[in-house]
């Protein structure tokens, strides 16, 4: 079966690192899917063109037949994955616009996997105090997992936290699509590793690594 | 068909002058809006209804009783008469005497009021909206078809042996049409009674109002009143013209760019692709009106809504004139060739009292007490009124 994924993202720039995070999860996503059999399909919502129909359909009450077909992507798919830059201590303005349009009970139920951007990791709680409770309000399911990524986080593409993060994300975002037993929301739970059996060898705490 | 204005009463300054009217010069423009509506050969003048500032649009029996009293022929009715927040009582009294002091000219638009802060000024609460218009337009319903009324309500001091006077003329109430842009639920009520639906069409996209249109259709046909083709159906409509389209467009932009509803939103040119908004000739007007049927079907009252968003008085008199010479009678003409023999005109008070004696003479129940549900996506009116009675 082919799941969709509708990605929002609220970047402004060209290119933004916000849809860098975001493609990167949506790939993270597919390959998890694939894993499990499964196909995804990927919808992106790039939310900078829709700027102009967001604050229209606030004064209207209405929304453009652009903006309409943007939230039926959204309301229809299977799943969603959504990024936001941080500004001033939360989601941008333009990100909250996009959910202040849809109607209440479009996401009830919705898998959903969220994640910010921004310059410093300062930000990263942005997450678990913002953007979190949005969705809880509208009452989406959202994966344990949330990911943020600060500059310094592109540095570093092999082995960092960051892809461990995304690739975690993504299997609790795949096992809501496609449950299986001992599957990483799982595995998050009951199969944590011991440390006295698992140790991390000393050339790898040398390293840096944990 | 019947065309007509409508008017939400709004004081709005001028963007052009800055200026901006006294309270009494735009009641008194209303007045000579309604009368230039008549002289132009226009059908229907409708007031809204308003409590609050920037409107001047409370007291509406009052100014429909003044411009009955300047007029011969035009219908006189509301734009809406908020059903919420108002005692039915009153409206079923002070409508009645309107129908008597303008010979039955009178019909009524039923409309909620969607400004949550006038509701407690009555007593009210917004969010109880809906069983609002349901078991106050229920008792309404009564007062105008029951001599004595003994009734209980939840919303309401309970009546015991209650008569409202006066009684309506000849015995028939006025009709009624309830207005909704969005609810569901008051295309259902209309449906339900048989009584007309209006929606507002000018805010929101086209497709809205086939909907909304549609749903009050099948319920009519389903609640035994005629076929879904049959249903009375009104629309509004927003206009401004010039000869020269061109120049339709340079005059109104500033109006239309500063307006209380839409203004500081989209571009005018957007606003009309995507609502029922038409600047230009006349013949562009008459070209976009007559497309309305192609999505509600044939239908029996259009209204347009031309004074508003600060327009001078000496501006919409033109416009008044413009559409009574130039727009309505070619209207009135295509309509009239396209509408099937068995869809019905607009009720009027002649033709409700010539219905009464008709069904005096056939004694032919109009519908059943609680008639049943078809399994569709809507909660039945007699459903609605049980859960708020």
């Amino acid at each position: 079966m082919t799941f969709t994924v509708a990605v929002v993202s609220a970047g402004l720039s060209q290119p933004s690192s916000t849809r860098l995070l975001a493609d990167r999860l949506s790939a993270a996503v597919v390959d998890r899917l694939r894993s499990a059999g499964q196909d995804g399909l990927v919808e992106v919502v790039e939310l900078r063109p829709l700027a102009h129909a967001l604050a229209d359909n606030l004064v209207t009450g209405f929304p453009n037949p652009e903006l309409e077909a943007a939230v039926s992507t959204v309301v229809d798919a299977d799943a969603l994955l959504t990024v936001t830059p941080v500004f001033t201590a939360s989601y941008s303005g333009l990100f909250k616009m996009f959910f202040d349009v849809l109607d209440k009970d479009a996401l009830v139920g919705k898998p959903t996997l969220i994640g910010a951007t921004a310059g410093t990791a300062r930000h990263s709680l942005v997450l678990e105090h913002a953007l979190r409770p949005l969705f809880s309000y509208l009452r989406a399911v959202v994966v344990p997992t949330a990911v943020f990524a600060a500059t310094e986080d592109f540095g570093d593409t092999t082995a960092s936290p960051l892809a461990a993060r995304i690739d975690r994300a993504a299997g609790e975002l795949v096992d809501l699509l496609v449950p299986r037993a001992g599957g990483a929301l799982r595995r998050t739970s009951s199969g944590k590793s011991d440390p006295f059996e698992d140790v991390v060898p000393f050339e790898e705490l040398l390293r840096g690594g944990q | 068909m019947q065309f007509g204005i409508f008017t939400v009463g709004d004081v709005t300054t001028d963007p052009t002058t800055g200026r901006t009217p006294t309270e009494h010069e735009r009641i008194k423009a209303t007045v000579a809006i309604a009368k230039k509506a008549e002289e132009v050969g226009l059908d229907v003048f409708a007031t809204g209804e308003h409590h609050n500032p920037p409107f001047v649009a409370s007291a509406p029996t009052t100014t429909l009783a003044y411009i009955g009293a300047q007029t011969e022929r035009i219908v006189l009715s509301t734009a809406t008469t908020l059903i919420t927040t108002t005692d039915p009582v009153l409206i079923a009294e002070n409508y009645a005497k309107l129908q008597h002091l303008t010979d039955g000219r009178v019909d009524l638009m039923m409309g909620r009021g969607n400004t949550g802060p006038v509701y407690p000024w009555f007593g009210k609460d917004i969010r109880q909206g809906i069983p609002l218009a349901v078991e106050n337009y229920a008792l309404l319903h009564r007062l105008w078809r029951e001599d004595v009324v003994d009734w209980e309500g939840k919303f309401r001091t309970p009546l015991q042996g209650f008569t409202s006077t006066p009684r309506p003329l000849d015995g028939v109430p006025p009709f009624v049409w309830h207005g909704s842009i969005r609810s569901p639920e008051i295309a259902e009520q209309a449906a339900y009674y048989g009584d007309g639906f209006f929606h507002n069409h000018i805010f929101w996209p086209a497709s809205h109002t086939q909907r909304m249109v549609a749903l009050y259709r099948r319920r009519f046909e389903h609640y035994g009143h005629g076929s879904a083709d049959q249903a009375i159906v009104g629309l509004g409509g927003q206009v401004f013209m010039r000869k020269n389209s061109q120049d339709a467009v340079r005059e109104f932009r500033p109006y239309f760019d500063n307006a209380p509803v839409y203004g500081h939103g989209p571009s005018l040119e957007d606003f009309s692709e995507m609502t029922p908004l038409t600047v230009g000739s006349p013949q562009q007007v008459i070209e976009r009106t007559l497309g309305f049927r192609e999505y509600v079907g044939d239908y029996q009252r259009q209204l347009f809504l031309m004074d508003h968003a600060g327009l001078p008085l000496k501006t919409v008199l033109e416009q008044l004139d413009i559409l009574g010479e130039e727009v309505v009678p070619v209207l009135r003409r295509e309509y009239a060739a396209l509408k099937p023999a068995h869809v019905p005109d607009a009720p009027t008070h002649a033709s409700l009292v010539a219905a009464a004696a008709a069904s005096r003479t056939h004694t032919s129940p109009s519908h059943a007490a609680t008639p049943a549900d078809t399994g569709e996506d809507v909660r039945p009116q007699g459903l609605l009124e049980e859960q708020h009675r």
